[in-house]
């Protein structure tokens, strides 16, 4: 027999179908188009943003991570579930637009016809397969979703509509293909092929033909509304994300990970600067409420919701597109709250997870520069003191400027003002050359530069705060005074090469400074350190420690560093327990967002929280990378009362302790 | 209204200090400069009077020399309107007496209404020149404000005294008021307020132009007080020194029975 | 030389540091006189002559009123030096003489050395020797910098001085710091937390501390300002001026106001991780520590004594 089906069966392939069917049609996807015009122009009322550039890059992002489910497959049971729902979905998808295709297109007016022979088998079983993984994966989400919720995951109204059509829109599938086997193909091989059909031909085959034509017709028209309401009801139901959460990786940020955007302090005509109004935020901000799908799971990773700080990422993200849409006068600051915007690490815990390509972070700084620039606001008096401190001694910790160099006296490191011929610029950074327990850190990298032969040189008393917790706190003129000063000094001395042992000056240099014209090779510490050992040039006795690491967000997820520091660790004889969140998914210490500088006023405390998470695992040291981490450990060690059990260090320090 | 506050810029109490090679004054080097902190809080009251009248114009007045400038701005960013820089190469020289006739001799024909100062610098401390000033113009004057509020022509004022007490006084304006550490929060400059103050008017007298006193007094000498010292130094690990300190003290003293 | 010291009283009570210019005096090697707007229920034991002036009709505070009384006594007296107390009240009139004297005004003597005058510079790391160029010089004493060598035990020969006039400024009363039961001048342990405990909630420990040793905590100004305890347990020259058998000191730098509040501690022991803070001037023991790990630990031995 031949391998094929007569297209619009029983239905009749004539105007009395196509016409409505297309009327229908046109409409539908006419209201689709119109609804998401209709929401174009609310995105249109934010500022305009280039994320058209690099168009090829930009696809490829797309496409994979939309095919292939990448992120969305990062939590793994819910994720793989949605990832073969959205590939069963793509494949009837495909196979219900090939019939029409053929039937309406190449076979009407080309008499070409390809669902035949062995294609038309394989596309037979796919289809049939790809149903039944719909529905048993669907069916999976929607028992999750009534029956085993996770905690604070919100249901409503849209969510029963959403469920329910697709299944039924799956079910009725079936069972019209179901009638037509048992009508057409009962008893015949090609029947094989179409395995759940058939399981349901012949339960419903005692019908007769008369009733199963009368069944199928009802129900082919019927499968057809519903697809069609479908259709008109993307734009108006979480639905939109098919098309807006694909879209937002192509609209994603390329990079680098982490870089805020550089205030124009020049414009001498700018009057407000930062966030208020929904008018401030860029249109992706808005539409990136569009692409949530309030799957949780930013809100899941972040260390403030997680010790009951008012901040969940999540709901800023959707309440700026409600205030989009429903409410575009609303001051942001009041809607989203100033202790929720005060609470953020800027661990980017939320925007590593996030499956829809959204970027939390920024709206939070967008707010704060508004607070801090417009009104002089700060989450505490004591971030303003620092503030201050800053500005007068050019360190938050208001010591004075002129002994910044002098824990490097004893060591024999010399100012470049004293010395410009170096082989590396050693950025200290304010904790590390004014902190006592930093500064054994500083001492330790130290050291174990001039056991490798490398000769260090410092800025000392020239040196200022590279100006990272004040922006991200929000005040960008003060970052951006500090960074131009820093960058004059450095550029004035010819270094060509910049090793930092603090993430928080090396993202900085690294990424925000490049803004402003800096153009020197800038290098974390972790690896500076692995390419001595690698080359022979530093030597380390490996020794037996007990331990586990904690991957600092700067050093981990800003700039994807998880391996070269445990290489280290890994050489210095440790052998590393590690803790469940590690790597991507570490806990931040709180220290980050510029609150290093704050007092943690509400809910439990963060660092307490990631140290009794380490002293879980027995080990016998905490090693981290960051002087804000290791700074936040030693008072948490105190907090969750395992001073005795478990000892914060730095790796610079066990590498130290080591070498030969 | 016509307000006057006037600040100083004196170096940030943290920083190392040394004696310069004169020996009368600590040498300028290595010295972080920022508004003194009393001063502060006499511009934000300033600037706060200011906003209560809405008609009134605030100048803020500093003695020194080009880099007093950089502080200025500060007070102009915090609300003042205009700055009156009396450019002086030499300011640390001279004595409060001085700084004072300054002072009284630009103010002497603006008619202000108030003029706010703080109760002391932290270099010098000598917790005069608000009161000389007030002397000079014949204004009446009241020291270590740490409340003030002003209506109708009248300002009542709180004074701190010792143990916490504070003294209710008031006073029909114009009157010099000496502020105290605790009056208000000093705002931090907005940015827009920022931008502003880089344009506002910012005048420089050359310091001869309003000096019209002599000097009444001098330093002979400064340096470092002596390390009396004396007592003990005790270092090292913490359940170790308790037990220590626990029998200096019954040895020493009676308190611990 | 001669020397007319201005002492004080408050609410008619005299306050003590009229013994402190007495001192001056005595170092000096002037001879002296003294000017007081005070109850003569409560005179100073002083030897010389007492210009008494009545606090009914000069009034608590009355810059104009008080002013012109003690010109109205530098005249009778031509004194070359007049000493006030480096307080809120010398800090208020000392001035205004100086001004009408057309004399030198020399703030917060700290010592006399030779006939110089000594003062502090910049929270007292440096000091500076002083040149008047007048002819009269008008003082003001640090508080505790001048003590009598031996107990005070004169009478005054009094004469009452007319009050005329009346003042620009007027006084409407005082504002009584926040009661809360705690006056530390009375207690014989004080220990006091200063900035160095970093954060609010370490104030318990100091407080502990002061249990177990059955005295009260204070504190240093910045920490009352930051609002972390009460006012009434400020210790310092605008808070509390203390004189306990024991006091120690945590976290504080020693900064000259607080110095000025406590220095005259029988036995003083400072908790501080900097060997160079000021208070190790004063202290009889300084603990080289982090207060953080050595309070609880003091704590722990005294409670187990």
């Amino acid at each position: 027999m031949e391998f094929t089906r007569e297209i619009y069966w029983n239905v009749g392939h004539n105007a009395g179908t196509l016409v409505p069917m297309y009327l229908f049609a046109f409409t539908a996807i006419g209201l689709l188009v119109r609804g998401f015009l209709k929401r174009i122009e609310i995105y249109k009322q934010g500022l305009p943003l280039i994320r058209t550039d690099q168009p090829a890059r930009r696809l490829l992002h797309m496409l994979g991570n939309v095919l292939l489910q990448k992120k969305v497959a990062r939590v793994r049971w819910p994720g793989l579930v949605h990832g073969f729902f959205f590939w069963g979905f793509v494949l009837l998808f495909i196979g219900t637009t090939l019939i029409v295709v053929q039937a309406d297109f190449t076979d009407l007016f080309f008499d070409m016809k390809f669902l035949k022979g062995t294609f038309y088998l394989l596309f037979s079983i796919t289809l049939d397969v790809a149903g039944l993984v719909c529905i048993f994966m669907l069916g999976g989400l929607l028992v999750r979703r009534y029956f085993f919720a996770p905690e604070g995951l919100e249901t409503k109204k849209d969510d029963a509509i959403m469920h329910g059509l697709l299944l039924t829109i799956l079910c009725t599938g079936f069972l019209i293909e179901g009638s037509r086997i048992a009508v057409t193909e009962l008893g015949t091989p090609l029947s094989y092929w179409s395995p759940m059909g058939l399981l349901v031909a012949k339960g419903i085959a005692g019908m007769g033909e008369g009733g199963l034509r009368a069944m199928h017709k009802v129900l082919w028209w019927t499968h057809f509304s519903l697809v069609m309401s479908f259709f008109t009801l993307i734009p108006l139901t979480k639905f939109r994300h098919i098309f807006t959460t694909s879209t937002n990786y192509f609209f994603d940020d390329l990079g680098p990970k982490g870089k805020l955007v550089n205030l124009d302090l020049e414009n001498e005509e700018a009057e407000t600067f930062g966030v208020t109004n929904v008018k401030e935020m860029t249109w992706k901000d808005i539409f990136d409420a569009d692409a949530c799908t309030l799957c949780m799971r930013c809100q899941d990773r972040c260390p403030a919701f997680n010790t009951d700080k008012p901040l969940s990422p999540m709901k800023v993200v959707n309440q700026l597109g409600e205030v989009a849409f429903t409410n575009p006068e609303a001051n942001l600051v009041d809607t989203f709250g100033k202790d929720v915007l005060w609470s953020c690490t800027t661990c980017r815990a939320c925007q590593e997870i996030c499956p829809a390509a959204i970027e939390h972070v920024k709206k939070i700084i967008d707010c704060r520069r508004a607070m801090v620039l417009m009104e002089g606001e700060f989450p505490g008096e004591e971030v303003m003191t620092a503030m201050e401190a800053t500005e007068v001694n050019g360190n938050p910790l208001g010591i004075g400027y002129a002994e910044r160099g002098d824990w490097a006296a004893e060591l024999g490191i010399k100012p470049l003002a004293e010395d410009a011929e170096v082989d590396i610029l050693y950025f200290v950074g304010c904790y590390g050359s004014f902190d006592k327990r930093n500064i054994a850190v500083a001492k330790s990298f130290v050291g174990l530069c001039q056991a490798a032969g490398v000769k260090v040189g410092i800025l000392g008393k020239e040196e200022k705060c590279c100006g990272e917790p004040m922006r991200k706190m929000g005040n960008e003129y003060l970052y951006q005074t500090l960074a131009m000063e820093n960058i004059e000094v450095i550029n004035s001395y010819g270094v060509k090469k910049i090793v930092t042992t603090c993430p928080h000056c090396f993202n900085t240099l690294e990424k925000d400074y490049r803004d402003l014209g800096f153009a020197i090779e800038v290098e974390p510490y972790v690896v500076f350190l692995e390419k001595l050992i690698a080359s022979g040039r530093l030597q380390i006795d490996a020794r037996e420690l007990s331990c586990t690491y904690h991957d600092s967000c700067y050093l981990g997820r800003h700039n994807d560093l998880y391996d070269a520091p445990r290489a280290l660790i890994k050489a210095a004889g440790g052998k590393i327990l590690e803790m469940d969140k590690n790597r991507a998914e570490a806990f931040c210490c709180s220290a980050g967002g510029g609150r290093i500088l704050a007092e943690e006023k509400i809910g439990e405390r963060i660092n307490v929280k990631r140290v009794k998470m380490a002293a879980a695992t027995g080990a016998e040291n905490l090693i981290s990378n960051c002087p804000f981490c290791l700074t936040m450990f030693e008072d948490g060690v105190k907090g969750a009362e395992v001073e005795d059990a478990l000892r914060p260090k730095d790796i610079a320090e066990i590498l130290a302790e080591r070498v030969v | 209204m016509k307000i006057l506050v006037c600040i100083k810029q004196v170096p940030d109490m943290e920083s190392k200090f040394k004696v310069d090679d004169g020996g009368t004054w600590y040498a300028k080097t290595d010295l972080a400069w920022r508004m003194n902190e009393y001063d502060e809080y006499a511009v934000e009251q300033a600037v706060q009077l200011k906003e209560q009248v809405k008609d009134a114009d605030l100048t803020v007045l500093c003695i020194g020399g080009d880099q007093v400038k950089e502080t200025m701005k500060k007070a102009l960013a915090m609300g003042c309107d205009r700055g009156a820089h009396v450019a002086d190469g030499d300011s640390s020289g001279k004595e409060p007496y001085q700084i004072a006739g300054i002072i009284a001799e630009y103010a002497k024909d603006k008619n202000f209404d108030l003029i706010f100062t703080g109760m002391q610098s932290q270099d010098r401390g000598s917790g005069q020149v608000g009161l000389l000033v007030a002397e000079m113009l014949g204004l009446p004057g009241i020291t270590t404000v740490v409340h003030f509020a002003y209506k109708d022509g009248v300002i009542e004022a709180k004074r701190e005294l010792e143990g916490g007490v504070k003294a209710c006084v008031n006073v029909a304006a114009p009157a010099v008021i000496t502020c105290q550490l605790g009056l208000n929060t000093p705002r931090y400059p907005t940015l827009p307020n920022i931008m502003k103050a880089k344009k506002k008017e910012l005048l420089s007298i050359p310091v001869d132009d309003l000096l019209k006193v002599e000097s009444r007094q001098e330093t002979a000498r400064m340096y470092f007080p002596e390390k009396k010292g004396g007592g003990l130094v005790l270092e090292g690990d913490a359940a170790e020194l308790a037990d220590q300190l626990v029998k200096i003290l019954k040895e020493k003293t009676a308190v611990l029975g | 030389m001669k020397v007319l010291l201005i002492a004080e009283s408050r609410d008619r009570k005299l306050l003590g540091s009229c013994y402190e210019l007495m001192a001056f005096a005595e170092k000096t090697g002037a001879e002296s006189a003294m000017f007081l707007v005070g109850a003569d229920t409560a005179l100073p034991k002083f030897g010389g002559k007492l210009y008494l002036a009545d606090p009914a009709a000069a009034g608590e505070y009355n810059p104009d009123v008080h002013k012109q009384l003690i010109l109205d006594v530098v005249a009778k007296e031509q004194p070359d030096v007049v000493a006030f107390s480096h307080s809120s009240y010398g800090w208020d009139l000392a001035p205004r003489i100086a001004f009408a004297l057309q004399a030198a005004q020399v703030s917060e003597v700290v010592e006399v050395v030779d006939g110089t005058m000594v003062v502090p510079v910049c929270n007292a790391k440096l000091r500076r020797d002083v040149k008047v160029k007048t002819g009269k010089t008008v003082v003001t004493l640090q508080a505790g910098a001048f003590g009598l060598t031996e107990e005070p035990n004169g009478t005054p020969t009094v004469e009452k001085v007319n009050v005329a006039g009346d003042g620009k400024i007027t006084f409407t009363g005082y504002e009584q710091a926040e009661s809360g039961g705690v006056d530390l001048a009375k207690a014989k342990i004080i220990v006091s937390a200063g900035r160095g405990i970093g954060k609010p909630e370490n104030v318990s420990m100091i407080a502990e501390l002061a249990k177990a040793l059955g005295g009260e905590y204070g504190a240093s100004r910045p920490v009352v300002d930051s609002e972390w305890v009460e006012h009434n347990r400020q210790v310092g020259t605008t808070g509390q001026t203390v004189a306990p058998k024991l006091y120690v000191a945590c976290g504080i730098s020693g900064a000259i106001q607080h110095l000025a509040g406590m220095k005259k501690s029988e036995f003083i022991v400072a908790v501080n991780t900097d060997k160079d803070a000021p208070i190790g001037d004063v202290a009889d023991v300084l603990v080289v520590a982090d207060l953080k790990q050595f309070v609880p630990a003091l704590t722990a031995k005294i409670q187990s004594l």
